[in-house]
């Protein structure tokens, strides 16, 4: 039955299509109602495990530590709780948990403006905790696509053993669509790992070899480690070569946008051909190159000051032009004219 | 002697990396003594550790071992026993971790009492850094990050697990062996969060500074400083080793009140028209009525009906069935006052 649902309620949904059994939490809006939702969901059901933790590291440490029991596992936050949970995200990468972390973006850095919607952190999912990780990253923009997407990334995380991030925005995590989410079927792919209580093994976040024994003085074995875990990254990713792309004939512009601004300049698809990345990271470069090569202009249209662009920039090894909404201020007619003053100045 | 114990030890990665002295290979030699005396094994068994010296233990252990970031051991623990609560959980960690990074989740864990058992490596010092100052450094003790001293009290751990019930503390040390073996053995019994506070030598980064020789000499200043207590205890004195524990009191709920009011016949009230109610609106030093479900109420007692500033719905001498539905509290609250007649 086709019904009024939110950003918020499709992510959850979603997660327990895709067979989650655990969600840990903090409430922090705009994800808060991702743990309202688990809360009165494991109310009624035993099967479903659910932590009101007493921080976000405490939440994103016990969403790891539920993989590792056999559980698939989630949480959901917002930045300041997501910078919070870095050090967890590093942890599950090194130990090859297989989760789902949910990042309702809002205006940062730090508190920000509690709760205007914002696009600023992508950096934060690639280079947020120490040392080298290969995460990935989808980002929805409407509410079905919540509801398909968080499937996609508990079968992206068994696939590519690592906690998988998916990104909404306050806009996005609040939206209400009518949609059926009965209607809507996902694969789902089963564990793929070895629960706790059936081997010997250590799991550490410490470097450390194939079975589990620590070494940490030898370069050789952390390669070996490290391009083993690259290569079953890029595997993973390869498969979600997600993104939409609306080509507009005899347009020289490209506009690139994702998540809710995609949704937002969607009406200026009969002016400019306009692409939307869903996988955020890995940067989709093969894509990006291909669609970006016959057009003039590249604008790119984002809630932060161009951290997608930087990585557009280097992806097509091109300069582009950026119109970054900041605070909170979404409007098409600003977005209008932040983009012909672009293009103006571009000579067109 | 009974070697078999050494079947939960990963003796292949040996020999381990703490230093000749160190109190934590006793520590980790008793409570594999004790798992392998109730029979667990890596089947039912998980061993979740933090990070420093002590992290490093659950990687000896022959069991499916957690090495968690520094100061999440709990948190791990007590997730691993929530979704899998077939196996037993044992933490085992140090002071710093436990005391400092993971303050928090110590408070927090031990409030939520999942059934794991935690085992504190407390040398009162952060070892594998090279000697700094810990939570639980005695006021006064030099360190190379405290050079004249620790300025700040050390905190009681004792007392933190201790200050509601349910909870299991025990203090021992690593010299009073027969002590330890007990204090492991009733922790792993323990139904609930327990937590077994280790008091340990860190000889080399520690004792040397504070002009211990050997750590033989530090032992006999645990036995100097503490003194075993038996019996059941609720709380344990800082000189004090041994078990203290509580179980929850069973509370017995108060029941609520229930007053029987006498049944009143719709015919026996006194009948008001809605043009007679209008008038009891509180004016001219009169009650003030209103209407629930054809009966008429005196709320003259309400402060929320009287004055400029009253509330949005609390309208004087008018029936206020429908306003219920919009009120922030039930009909009850209506029925708390005297019903004074049946509206017509």
């Amino acid at each position: 039955m086709k019904r009024l649902v939110s950003g918020n309620e499709a992510i959850f949904q979603g997660a327990i299509q895709a067979g989650a059994s655990y969600f840990a939490g903090y409430p922090i809006s705009p994800a808060s109602e991702i743990l309202q939702q688990a809360a009165l969901y494991s109310e009624e059901n035993s099967g479903f495990r659910f932590l009101q933790a007493e921080d976000e590291i405490a939440a994103a440490i016990a969403t790891i530590s539920a993989s590792l029991s056999g559980a698939k596992a989630f949480t959901a936050t917002s930045g300041p709780g997501f910078t919070l949970m870095q050090e967890a995200l590093g942890w599950g990468h090194v130990i090859e948990a297989p989760c789902v972390f949910v990042n309702s973006m809002r205006v940062g850095p730090s508190t920000g403006m509690p709760t205007q919607p914002a696009q600023s952190d992508l950096l934060q999912i690639k280079a947020g905790s120490a040392g080298d990780y290969y995460p990935i990253a989808f980002y929805p923009n409407s509410v079905e696509e919540c509801f398909r997407l968080t499937a996609t990334a508990f079968n992206a995380a068994e696939e590519s053993l690592s906690p998988i991030i998916l990104l909404a925005d306050a806009f996005l995590s609040h939206l209400y669509e009518m949609v059926d989410l009965e209607r809507i079927t996902v694969e789902v792919t089963p564990r793929s790992k070895e629960p706790l209580g059936s081997g010997q093994r250590l799991f550490t976040g410490t470097a450390h070899d194939k079975i589990g024994n620590v070494k940490t003085n030898d370069p050789v074995v952390y390669r070996e480690w490290l391009w083993e875990v690259k290569g079953r990254h890029d595997r993973a990713a390869e498969k979600y070569p997600l993104f939409e792309y609306l080509p507009r004939k005899n347009s020289e512009t490209l506009l690139i946008a994702f998540g809710i601004t995609s949704r937002i300049i969607s009406s200026l698809k009969d002016r400019f051909s306009i692409f939307r990345p869903i996988r955020i990271y890995p940067v989709l470069e093969k894509e990006l190159k291909e669609m970006t090569q016959s057009y003039r202009h590249i604008i790119v249209v984002e809630g932060s000051d161009g951290q997608y662009a930087s990585w557009v920039e280097c992806a097509i090894c091109r300069k582009v032009m950026k119109v970054p909404c900041l605070g909170g201020g979404f409007k098409l007619k600003w977005i209008q004219n932040q983009i012909e003053e672009c293009l103006k100045g571009a000579g067109r | 002697m009974d070697r078999s114990y050494k079947e939960l030890l990963k003796l292949r990665r040996f020999p381990h990396t703490w230093c000749p002295g160190c109190g934590i290979g006793a520590v980790l030699k008793n409570v594999a003594m004790a798992i392998k005396e109730l029979n667990w094994n890596y089947q039912n068994t998980v061993a979740v550790s933090g990070i420093g010296c002590s992290g490093r233990m659950s990687g000896y252990m022959n069991l499916d071992a957690v090495h968690t970031p520094h100061g999440r051991p709990l948190t791990a623990a007590e997730t691993i026993k929530t979704v899998r609560p077939d196996l037993n959980v044992i933490v085992l960690s140090g002071d710093g971790d436990l005391g400092s990074i993971g303050g928090n989740h110590l408070l927090h864990t031990s409030r939520r009492n999942p059934d794991i058992t935690v085992f504190c490596n407390d040398n009162e010092i952060y070892g594998l850094t090279g000697g700094q100052a810990g939570p639980t450094t005695p006021k006064g003790t030099k360190t190379i990050t405290s050079p004249r001293g620790e300025p700040y009290l050390p905190l009681r751990l004792g007392r933190i697990l201790t200050q509601q019930p349910p909870y299991f503390y025990a203090r021992t040390t690593v010299y009073h062996l027969n002590h330890l073996k007990t204090c492991i053995r009733e922790a792993l019994l323990w139904k609930g969060f327990s937590f077994v506070d280790i008091i340990s030598d860190c000889i080399e980064l520690n004792g040397r500074r504070l002009g211990f020789k050997t750590a033989h000499q530090m032992f006999k200043w645990f036995d100097q400083r503490f003194h075993i207590v038996e019996g059941e205890r609720d709380h344990l004195q800082e000189d004090e080793l041994g078990i203290a524990k509580a179980m929850t009191e069973e509370v017995p709920q108060p029941m609520e009140k229930v007053e029987v009011k006498p049944e009143i016949l719709m015919e026996d009230l006194k009948p008001f028209t809605l043009e007679e109610l209008q008038s009891f609106d509180g004016s001219g030093g009169k009650p003030i009525y209103i209407a629930y479900k054809g009966k008429v109420y005196d709320l003259s007692a309400s402060p929320l009906f009287q004055g400029e500033k009253r509330m949005r719905c609390h309208i004087a001498g008018k029936d206020l069935t429908k306003d219920m539905g919009i009120a922030p509290h039930g009909e009850d609250l209506v029925f708390k006052f005297s019903l004074v007649g049946r509206l017509e």
